[in-house]
């Protein structure tokens, strides 16, 4: 489905959206198709699509050790392109997005890069390295071939910043809800309520607050301030990380998670209608 | 003014040829952005420039010598000189860089420092510097590194730097690069990174290679004095490039001054064992600059091998990337063997004992003698003194 179509579905239906954030191949390709099809069946309205990268300097200590996991196990971007078609061969509709970090489509080259992940069934992509000075070449390319590029604000984003960015947003706006690096976190700051507010000024591309988020209650307080939903990453990662020998034996406490997300998602959005009538 | 690199075209901002950029997460942009507004409104000032030479001058102990190396000279066969950056207080280079971004991060109102050391010469540099301003500093170093160069581990701690052990990916220092950024996305408001080489995201290649060029201004002037004339010939060794930039800046206008970039070619070319970027590498994006860099045919960085720790870096930053690419400057290598054997040849010669990255320089020159003709002038840059590698040479030649 495209992605503009599901966000929009959300919208009528009332609901936050819950984007698990997945890194493929960790511990095994197996598993995370597994994985996908767990929180797709779950509550995940979009799924985030990591391909791993030997040097993920905006991830915290959980993705790192995922990304070098499916590294040693033999992963490469193709293999990852291929996990997209299979999951869309099985029939996933759900919309993906892919990340990684720019060196994997800079080598591959840019258009090449976006050509295979829309026809392997991408709908956008995500560059946690590219900032807006640097990614002219990844917007158009992206607008040719139909790949939404999905840009990052921040809490040390300033005005002048923020106008640049919602100016140029497509799909959604990923809100970096705190200073520092992705993982999961025992407590909301309130500052990702404030920046929530701040962005939202600018804009009415719908907003997904990550870095940190992991638990309901983080879900219901970002959507109910106005977010439009979450990305939820490093949580669903360290479950699965305590076995990897049989990571599917972890597969129903990940579902446990993904529905009490989602839940979250629907509650926050009730408040927020509560609030803003 | 406008940043701009001496004798270089520079076609877009922050960027050499293709090379450079800024390639970090949008949490890190204010910051750069604001780095760079600082470098451009503090350095030129008198009071700035005041400031800054007076501590180069009565701290760091410049102008370092231009030292002529008679008996090395006559061992082979050109007239060589060695820039004495070993004499700078701290034994490298490193403190040129690390006193001027101290300055400017106090400038800025910050309050601490954190940046990341392999050899251990920039996390010392830094601690000094961050003293002398009152900042606090935290070094992250590899575990690996911490290991083989615990002298300078002891010398941090005694100064009282937080050190910050890396244990992800091979305990080197591109590891400690990628924790050192992820630090500085939680604390980019009240925290400098001091960056130790010409490597990163723009405007750190620019700011690091105009501190360090104090370096090359010396030489200029010194060679002049003593021969009249400009060198025949440069070498430096280097991975970022901040001693290499540093001494060839001022004359990549010279044309006729052959500059030699000499990488740590580790055991061998083959099987992951060398740190020769150029040799091995294509560009690609590492740390925030578009660069020479090891990787394979995915694009997934590789580790990068040589017993110099402080040239065990995969990229060559991206101002260097660009001069050797249009061959101002000439790539080359030595091996592991060669270095040590080389340490051994200045021991006898002229009393001195260089660090293993400097060795690098002295290894080249001996093995490539038959490139510099009897009478050329040739120049060293003489990055650092080896007190640091005593235990590692000595095992080399003497067994453990």
């Amino acid at each position: 489905m495209d992605l503009e179509e599901k966000l929009l579905e959300l919208e009528k239906r009332r609901e936050g959206i819950h984007m698990p954030h997945v890194y493929y191949g960790d511990p095994n390709k197996d598993f995370t198709l597994k994985l996908i099809k767990t929180l797709v069946e779950n509550g995940a309205d979009l799924i985030e699509f990591g391909i791993p990268f030997s040097d993920p300097t905006a991830d915290g200590p959980t993705f790192q050790a995922a990304c070098e996991r499916a590294l040693k196990k033999g992963i490469t971007p193709a293999k990852c392109i291929q996990g997209i078609r299979n999951l869309r061969k099985n029939g996933l509709e759900t919309p993906l997005i892919v990340t990684t970090y720019y060196n994997i489509p800079y080598v591959t080259g840019i258009r090449a890069f976006l050509k295979e992940i829309k026809k392997a069934g991408a709908q956008a992509i995500i560059v946690p390295d590219l900032p807006v000075e640097e990614a002219d070449t990844l917007l158009d390319e992206g607008k040719k071939i139909g790949i939404h590029l999905i840009l990052q604000v921040a809490p040390t984003t300033n005005k002048e910043r923020l106008k640049k960015i919602t100016d140029i947003a497509s799909g959604f706006i990923y809100v970096i809800g705190v200073e520092g690096v992705t993982g999961a976190r025992e407590n909301l700051a309130n500052s990702t309520l404030k920046l929530i507010n701040r962005v939202r000024r600018y804009t009415d591309v719908p907003l997904l607050v990550g870095f940190g988020i992991s638990k309901k209650e983080h879900a219901a307080a970002v959507v109910s301030a106005g977010a439009n939903g979450v990305v939820v990453g490093s949580a669903y990662a360290k479950i699965y990380e305590k076995n990897l020998e049989k990571p599917e034996e972890t597969l129903p406490e990940i579902a446990q998670l993904a529905k009490q997300i989602k839940q979250g998602c629907i509650e926050g959005y009730r408040q927020y209608l509560m609030n803003n009538r | 003014m406008e940043l701009r690199s001496e004798g270089v075209l520079v076609l877009r901002k922050g960027r050499f040829g293709k090379y450079g950029g800024q390639y970090v997460n949008e949490i890190l942009m204010p910051a750069l952005i604001e780095l760079e507004e600082a470098f451009n409104r503090y350095y030129p000032t008198p009071e700035f420039q005041g400031e800054f030479q007076s501590l180069l001058r009565d701290y760091g102990g410049r102008p370092t010598p231009l030292y002529y190396a008679k008996n090395f000279s006559e061992l082979v066969g050109c007239k060589v000189y060695l820039k004495r950056e070993d004499l700078l207080c701290g034994g490298s280079h490193k403190l040129n860089n690390a006193l001027g971004q101290a300055l400017l991060a106090k400038k800025m109102g910050k309050t601490r420092l954190i940046t990341e050391t392999a050899a251990g010469q920039h996390g010392l540099a830094t601690v000094m510097a961050g003293n002398i301003f009152g900042l606090e500093t935290e070094i992250f170093m590899g575990v690996k590194d911490m290991e083989r160069q615990a002298s300078n581990v002891k010398r941090m701690k005694l100064l009282g730097a937080k050190i910050t052990p890396v244990k992800s990916g091979a305990g080197v220092l591109k590891d400690a690069v990628s924790d050192t950024l992820r630090e500085w996305a939680a604390c980019s408001q009240t925290t400098h990174y001091l960056m130790g080489s010409t490597v990163g995201p723009h405007p750190f290649p620019t700011i690091v290679a105009t501190f360090q060029s104090v370096i090359g201004i010396e030489i200029k002037q010194q060679i002049l004095k003593k021969e009249g004339r400009l060198p025949d010939a440069i070498l430096a060794c280097g991975s970022g490039g901040s001693n290499a930039l540093g001494a060839f800046k001022p004359f990549i206008g010279n044309k006729d001054v052959k500059l030699y970039f000499v990488e740590g070619g580790g055991e061998s070319l083959g099987a992951d064992n060398s740190a020769a970027a150029f040799q091995l590498g294509k560009p690609g994006v590492l740390h925030g600059a578009l660069m020479q860099v090891l990787q394979d045919e995915h694009g997934q960085i590789k580790p990068s091998k040589t017993r110099a720790a402080g040239l065990n870096y995969p990229g060559r930053g991206p101002e260097i990337s660009y001069l050797c690419e249009t061959g101002r400057v000439n790539a080359c290598y030595t091996f592991d063997k060669e270095v040590f054997e080389a340490v051994k040849v200045m021991c006898r010669t002229e009393g001195l004992i260089p660090a293993l990255e400097t060795a690098h320089v002295i290894a080249y020159l001996l093995s490539h003698r038959e490139e510099f003709g009897r009478g050329e002038v040739v120049i060293l840059n003489y990055s650092g003194r080896g007190d640091k590698d005593l235990k590692a040479i000595m095992r080399y030649f003497y067994g453990p």
